[in-house]
């Protein structure tokens, strides 16, 4: 099943192009990442995807409901946590809960326990009476999502959920984010690569209003695979890599020290032969190999490269 | 109206908090005592400031003339005070955020509007109760002779002519996220049919036209502004309209 669906959706400002002709189509239970540099489009394509701004064309829809702003039942089924969460400062954080419970129309008795559950899961239970105006930043986060999740939402929208928090807090954000994903499908936006990378199995690249690629994160790091390989032995293995320099298809055989472990790189010119044959001719030279590993590149490096080079076909 | 009663409880919760309440009713409470006080020691004032054997004659103080002088106080200065209050309600949410906050939630526009609109005036009419209690109180006390039904319809009208401001700068709040520059717009408007009230054959249509009617009570004349009750009425409902669609069509 569709989680959240865009067809053709753009939004133009005069002339600014602030998201060009979306294509998306996202599963259930998915985390998606939406990456991409500051002014590429991420808050916009929440805000369409969300209902909170028109689109100049296209369509949208989330949680199987067409979007657009008078859809309550839309409403309904999403959760929002904006990239800055404002409170009405005179509220205490469990009156802010409460409040978004009323306004799911949830019974007293649903808003009081669930109020209880998010603040317990937030780690703000010992703050739910304090006033929101005093609260830190981190905390205003976290009862953005808090506030989110109150009406157990289908589709989550989290636009720059990590930005503002010190490491704990992200910390602590990246782990609900893993927690909900069971039964959540979540569209998070963030210009932190590591954090994309540690909790989203699916990965859109955005920039300059256009989205450059869409896929797995594994897909990714597969397409974009660098052709270095990586080997570690038990013995010396100086008179190997001088074999390998025989070897055409391979280049800069070397040994490079890492962490006082002697680490063998070499790059292949072909990287299918390379990964047919390298393993044998390891075999073959006798050597007792402890690791071998054609490296991944980052998130981040695939990113760079992409707004480098653009995607690679 | 999806939402409406969650969002009425905090706007009325947000007018106590804030101390919205507190504020206008005293403002209030000070123009309701100083119409009948004024009145009743203006002579003897003016004897303690004037020179010996100056003589000053006044009219003695008239029950109308006590409640025209709170009438024209809460025409003038509580207009400006409702503009004051109201310019930040929507605009300032727009700013701040916590418009989308809300809005993110199965809530309608409409409810979003009205429940501020409603919360605002109802501040001012319980402000403006209590004042004219007291001014009417003092004037029985100190002045004496009244009229309670011409009294009663003039501040209907004056209640009315209140909404209709602080509808007019909701309006304009939920066109600009400068609250300053929403309340700014607003006084204009209410200034400019203020002008054309006094105006010759359109000023009849006016809402500031209500407050004359409201006046002219107290004096039992027999004069009648029904078009401008219409419109006052017409124009709310009108800007209530206007607010939620401007909602509607603005990117959050």
């Amino acid at each position: 099943m569709t989680a959240i669906s865009a067809k053709g959706l753009s939004k133009y400002y005069q002339t600014v192009k602030a998201l060009d002709d979306l294509n998306l189509e996202i599963p259930e239970n998915t985390v998606f990442g939406f990456l991409g540099p500051n002014g590429a489009g991420k808050t916009t394509t929440v805000k369409l995807l969300s209902g909170f701004a028109h689109p100049t064309a296209g369509e949208a829809w989330v949680a199987g409901e067409k979007v657009g702003d008078g859809n309550l039942a839309l409403k309904a089924k999403i959760g929002l946590l904006p990239d800055v969460p404002a409170f009405y400062d005179w509220m205490s954080g469990r009156d802010f809960l409460n409040f978004i419970g009323e306004l799911h129309s949830l019974p007293p008795a649903e808003i009081k326990k669930r109020t209880a559950e998010l603040l317990e899961l937030v780690e703000l239970t010992k703050y739910g009476n304090r006033r929101v105006g005093g609260y830190s930043r981190g905390m205003r986060q976290r009862l953005g999502i808090a506030q989110a999740l109150v009406n157990r939402p289908k589709v989550l929208f989290l636009d720059e959920p990590t930005s503002a928090l010190d490491p704990m807090g992200r910390r602590d954000v990246l782990n609900l984010i893993l927690r909900l994903r069971e039964n959540t499908t979540i569209f998070m936006s963030s210009h932190i690569l590591s954090d994309i990378e540690r909790v989203c199995n699916m990965v859109g690249i955005v920039n300059k209003g256009k989205l450059i690629t869409v896929d797995s994160v594994e897909g990714l790091q597969k397409k974009y695979a660098r052709s270095i390989f990586e080997m570690e032995f038990i013995e010396d293995a100086a008179r190997f890599v001088e074999s390998l320099k025989q070897i055409p298809w391979l280049a800069e055989p070397a040994v490079v020290m890492d962490n006082g472990t002697p680490k063998i790189t070499v790059r292949a010119v072909d990287i299918e032969r390379g990964r047919k044959e390298l393993p044998r001719l390891i075999s073959e030279s006798g050597l007792t190999l402890t690791r071998y590993e054609m490296t991944m590149p980052s998130i981040e490096e695939i990113f760079v490269e992409i707004l480098t080079n653009g995607e690679k076909k | 109206m999806k939402g409406f009663a969650p969002l009425f409880k905090k706007e009325i919760r947000e007018q106590l908090k804030l101390y919205r309440l507190v504020i206008v009713g005293s403002i209030f409470l000070f123009f309701g005592l100083s119409a009948p006080l004024t009145l009743k020691y203006l002579p003897d004032l003016l004897k303690m400031a004037g020179e010996q054997g100056m003589v000053i004659q006044l009219p003695a103080p008239t029950a109308a003339q006590s409640f025209a002088s709170f009438a024209g106080n809460i025409g003038q200065l509580g207009a400006l005070i409702a503009v004051l209050v109201a310019m930040g309600s929507i605009a300032n949410e727009l700013k701040s955020g916590t418009a989308i906050m809300t809005l993110s939630k199965p809530v309608n526009r409409s409810a979003f509007v009205i429940s501020k609109l409603l919360a605002v005036s109802l501040t001012f009419l319980i402000s403006m109760v209590v004042s004219s209690l007291v001014c009417l109180a003092y004037t029985v006390w100190l002045i004496q002779g009244t009229a309670i039904l011409p009294y009663l319809g003039l501040n209907l009208m004056l209640g009315l002519f209140l909404v209709f401001c602080l509808a007019v700068t909701v309006l304009f709040s939920s066109l600009y996220k400068s609250s300053l520059a929403a309340g700014g717009i607003a006084f204009g408007v209410i200034i400019v049919q203020g002008i054309i009230s006094a105006l010759p054959v359109v000023g009849k249509y006016m809402p500031g036209k209500i407050l004359d009617w409201g006046t002219g009570l107290l004096t039992e004349s027999d004069k009648s502004y029904w078009w401008a009750l219409g419109i006052t009425i017409a124009a709310i409902g009108l800007c209530i309209y206007f607010s939620q669609r401007f909602l509607k069509n603005r990117d959050l």
